[in-house]
């Protein structure tokens, strides 16, 4: 390790309602891979944009190379020398390998671009990494794996000194990461400074020197790697937040009915040949990596989308399954089935409307005689639901978008409720929810699975999968690969069979 | 200015419906103390307001549209097309009057029926489909009148003459009063009807509406339904005050409807509308065009300062929007 290249200190930021940074302290040497920790929404992401000019800090200081700096922008921080290798890949799919890199910059020869010193920079760029990848190629037919080299060697011909990366392993397989895990040594013996951002405990022991966990938007504290365990750091990530433990066993009656029976479904590449059972009070835990078509899946079901083939049959009011034809929501509205979707203000609520409208927005039969809408009853049952589900709001008229994540899913959830639904797909029920709101939602949906409905979750947190879920089902690039009694899932089964398909 | 947005009576009515109203007196008073006896042009109120209704009717129709979040560039042409194919009827097939009058509602609401299908279930920009109705209903005027205008019967006709009394009987502004009935009919659809409250809901978005599980594409459609029945009712209330109609016009009255609309504080992206507003929008813009031409200034001015009301008015609003995010 060697001297200190970049020092953030006291930095703070509020966004309305969030105080998103709360005096966070860290920083970086030359030749160290530094690990940033912590729960989702503990800050991470939003202190590495405050420092890369995405973000304008509220207040604190930021000392880069001995100068005390603050970045305006990407492009600042870029050609500073601190480039970010985002988990979400920012590469045009259909431009080559080299126009990627070079794009926005690239070499000209007069009034054209000089292909020719485009693609050799590239190659010895690759060299450089010792990177297989020809530059010829386009971006699109490269695995996500080899995409995320491309942003590797992008960021490294800014002539950067301090690399930042966000969850760089979320979708590689195990290959894919030792071959990240030995250019980051590279360039760990380059004397470049390297944030590494993961949630996963075995890298973060691999591959880091140092330590640093946030919590909350707090600063907890930095450890030396080597020198501390994993207990030690799950400790310093938990903290006094209170985490009910795994389930243990399924809490659904051994004769408890089947509601649901999805066989062979298909929808594009994402979906291939998906079957599974949902049983009467059951959480069905959906587990799988980005992209393993868990989402895709969800909406063919629900009629989102268009699906090729498969059959669907819904538990009736005489208690026997029945062949369903699902080819719009409408059609899944009317067989009983609620989608709560992970990306609630664009899919899930009208942000501009009052919670009443968001409500009564799949029930209206229900609130109108002839073609007027009753107001008046319309805000009554809405005021039950806000009182019963505890959402917090000074009136019923309350616009959406006033209201927080934790909130806006309650809305939500409502809407499903006062439709009756009995099978509710829940897709990231608790994403951009704060902590203390995730776990009223957890409460909520446990509620509603002892009250006899029957509940789909689609998860990528682990802890999320494994406290709530009756059974797990995993998936990975479009197939189902394993099922799951909760009884014997563990974040190393899932993980396995999560990233079975892959290669 | 805190204290003025809480208070309840500002509250019930909306600021900016009491400003507009502010602004439409204010320029009725300098008008009038500007220009005397020559604003109002024609010799009284009522027979001014005559003028009028037909505009009011378009963007009334245009409201519902726009609060889809869609737009509809032909009801200018699509009104001179109703006035023309059922004038032509009357006068040279010896159509009943009122049968030609429905005619005329039917066209209008026919071609709602068109760009509404064409928005809502074959995905095409609304945009677009507007341009190309908009020729559409040129063309077919056209074709279907020989390219010739059509005079719809005057007041003095014996027979059909009483067609007028739909804009004032006696000085008495009948029209008024149907333009008023008209405007509380579509207040009431747009917030007190399921059919309204998907209009503005889907407007607002789209996505999340049809996952709820509602046939978006219908209730979509339907906006431009009632776009267009208001269009070939507007049709009428044109010729009773204009008599005469030309094919091949029309657009003029496009954007003077549009900027009635936004202006009454309905949001050109959709999932607000406000048919309040409209009317008071409507009348403003009346306002305007008579005080132009009062102050002996022609159509070329009227149409600059249309123009620049309907890009101040959606700036407002987009503004006002960014403020709030």
């Amino acid at each position: 390790m060697g001297e200190v290249i970049l020092t953030m200190k006291e930095i703070d930021k509020s966004f309305p309602g969030v105080h998103a940074l709360d005096h966070v302290n860290f920083e970086v040497r030359r030749g160290e891979v530094h690990a940033l920790m912590g729960e989702n929404g503990a800050g991470k992401s939003t202190l590495m944009k405050v420092l890369t000019g995405i973000y304008k800090k509220d207040s604190g200081t930021i000392t880069y190379e001995g100068k005390e700096t603050e970045f305006h922008s990407t492009r600042e921080a870029q050609d500073a020398g601190v480039v970010i290798v985002h988990q979400e890949l920012n590469m045009v799919g259909d431009l080559t390998v080299a126009q990627n890199i070079f794009i926005g910059r690239e070499p000209k020869k007069g009034f054209r671009i000089d292909d020719k010193k485009m693609i050799e920079d590239s190659k010895a760029l690759f060299d450089e990494l010792h990177i297989d990848i020809n530059p010829k190629e386009k971006m699109s037919d490269l695995t996500v794996g080899k995409q995320q080299m491309c942003e590797i060697a992008k960021a490294i011909s800014h002539k950067a000194k301090v690399i930042i990366f966000d969850e760089p392993s979320a979708a590689l397989t195990e290959k894919e990461i030792a071959d990240l895990f030995t250019i980051i040594r590279d360039l760990r013996e380059k004397q470049l400074g390297i944030v590494y951002i993961s949630h996963r405990m075995d890298e973060i022991k691999t591959i880091t020197d140092r330590v640093t966990v946030m919590r909350d938007g707090g600063y907890v504290g930095t450890l030396i790697t080597k020198d501390s365990t994993k207990e030690d750091i799950i400790n310093m990530m938990v903290g006094r937040v209170i985490y009910e433990d795994p389930k243990t066993h399924s809490m659904v009656a051994p004769d408890a009915p089947v509601v649901l029976k999805v066989e062979n479904l298909n929808a594009g590449k994402m979906v291939q040949d998906v079957s599974f059972e949902l049983r009467k009070g059951e959480i069905l835990g959906f587990s799988g990596l980005m992209g393993a078509g868990r989402t895709e899946t969800a909406r063919a079901l629900f009629g989102a989308d268009p699906k090729q083939s498969g059959k669907v049959s819904i538990m009736g009011k005489d208690g026997q399954l029945h062949e369903v034809q699902i080819n719009s929501p409408q059609d899944a509205v009317k067989a009983g089935i609620g989608y709560l979707s992970e990306d609630r203000r664009r899919y899930g609520v009208v942000v501009q409307k009052s919670i009443i409208e968001n409500s009564t927005l799949a029930t209206m039969e229900e609130f109108t005689s002839g073609p007027f809408i009753n107001k008046a009853k319309e805000k009554k049952v809405t005021q039950k639901y806000i009182e019963e589900l505890a959402t917090k709001t000074p009136t019923a008229d309350q616009l959406v978008v006033n209201l927080s994540g934790g909130n806006q899913q309650k809305v939500v959830i409502a809407k499903w409720l006062i439709r009756d639904c009995d099978i509710l797909i829940f897709d990231e029920p608790t994403r951009g929810i704060d902590v203390g709101a995730k776990n009223e939602i957890y409460k909520l949906m446990s509620r509603l699975a002892a009250e006899g409905k029957s509940i789909i979750m689609i998860s990528s947190e682990m802890t999320e999968v494994l406290r709530m879920s009756d059974r797990v089902i995993v998936m990975c690039e479009g197939k189902k690969t394993g099922e799951i009694d909760i009884s014997e899932a563990t974040q190393e089964n899932i993980m396995d069979k999560a990233t079975r398909n892959i290669d | 200015m805190e204290k003025i947005k809480q208070n309840p009576i500002v509250k019930k009515l909306g600021l900016n419906r009491i400003i507009l109203v502010g602004i439409l007196i204010l320029m009725f008073i300098v008008f009038r103390v500007a220009l005397g006896s020559k604003f109002p042009v024609a010799e009284s109120i009522t027979s001014t307001l005559n003028y009028v209704y037909f505009l009011g009717f378009l963007s009334l129709g245009v409201t519902f549209v726009i609060a889809t979040g869609g737009i509809d560039f032909s009801i200018g042409p699509v009104m001179f097309c109703c006035a023309l194919m059922s004038g032509y009827c009357l006068n040279s097939y010896h159509v009943p009057l009122v049968a030609s009058m429905i005619i005329s509602i039917l066209i209008g609401t026919a071609f709602g029926i068109f760009n509404g299908w064409l928005v809502a279930y074959m995905s095409v920009p609304a945009f677009i489909v507007s341009m190309a109705s908009m020729n559409i209903a040129k063309g077919m005027a056209s074709v279907f009148t020989k390219t010739q205008s059509v005079s719809w019967p005057l007041a003095s006709d014996p027979t059909n003459g009483w067609f007028r009394s739909i804009v004032s009987v006696n000085g008495f502004p009948v029209g008024l009063v149907i333009f008023l009935v008209a405007a509380v009919i579509c207040g009431i659809i747009l917030y007190n009807t399921k059919p309204g409250r998907y209009i503005l809901c889907l407007g607002s978005n789209r996505e999340a509406v049809r996952l709820s599980g509602v046939n978006t594409k219908k209730w979509e459609m339907l906006a431009y339904v009632i776009c267009g029945t208001l269009v070939g009712i507007a049709s009428l209330f044109f010729v009773a005050a204009y008599t005469t109609v030309q094919p091949g016009y029309g657009d003029q009255y496009n954007n003077e409807a549009i900027a009635g609309c936004v202006m009454g504080g309905t949001s050109m992206v959709g999932g607000l509308a406000s048919i309040g507003g409209t009317v008071i929008g409507v009348a403003i813009i009346s306002l305007l065009q008579q005080g132009i031409m009062a102050f002996g200034l022609g159509k070329g001015q009227q149409m600059i300062i249309t123009g620049i009301i309907v890009i101040v008015a959606v700036y407002a609003d987009v503004s006002a929007r960014r403020r709030k995010n």
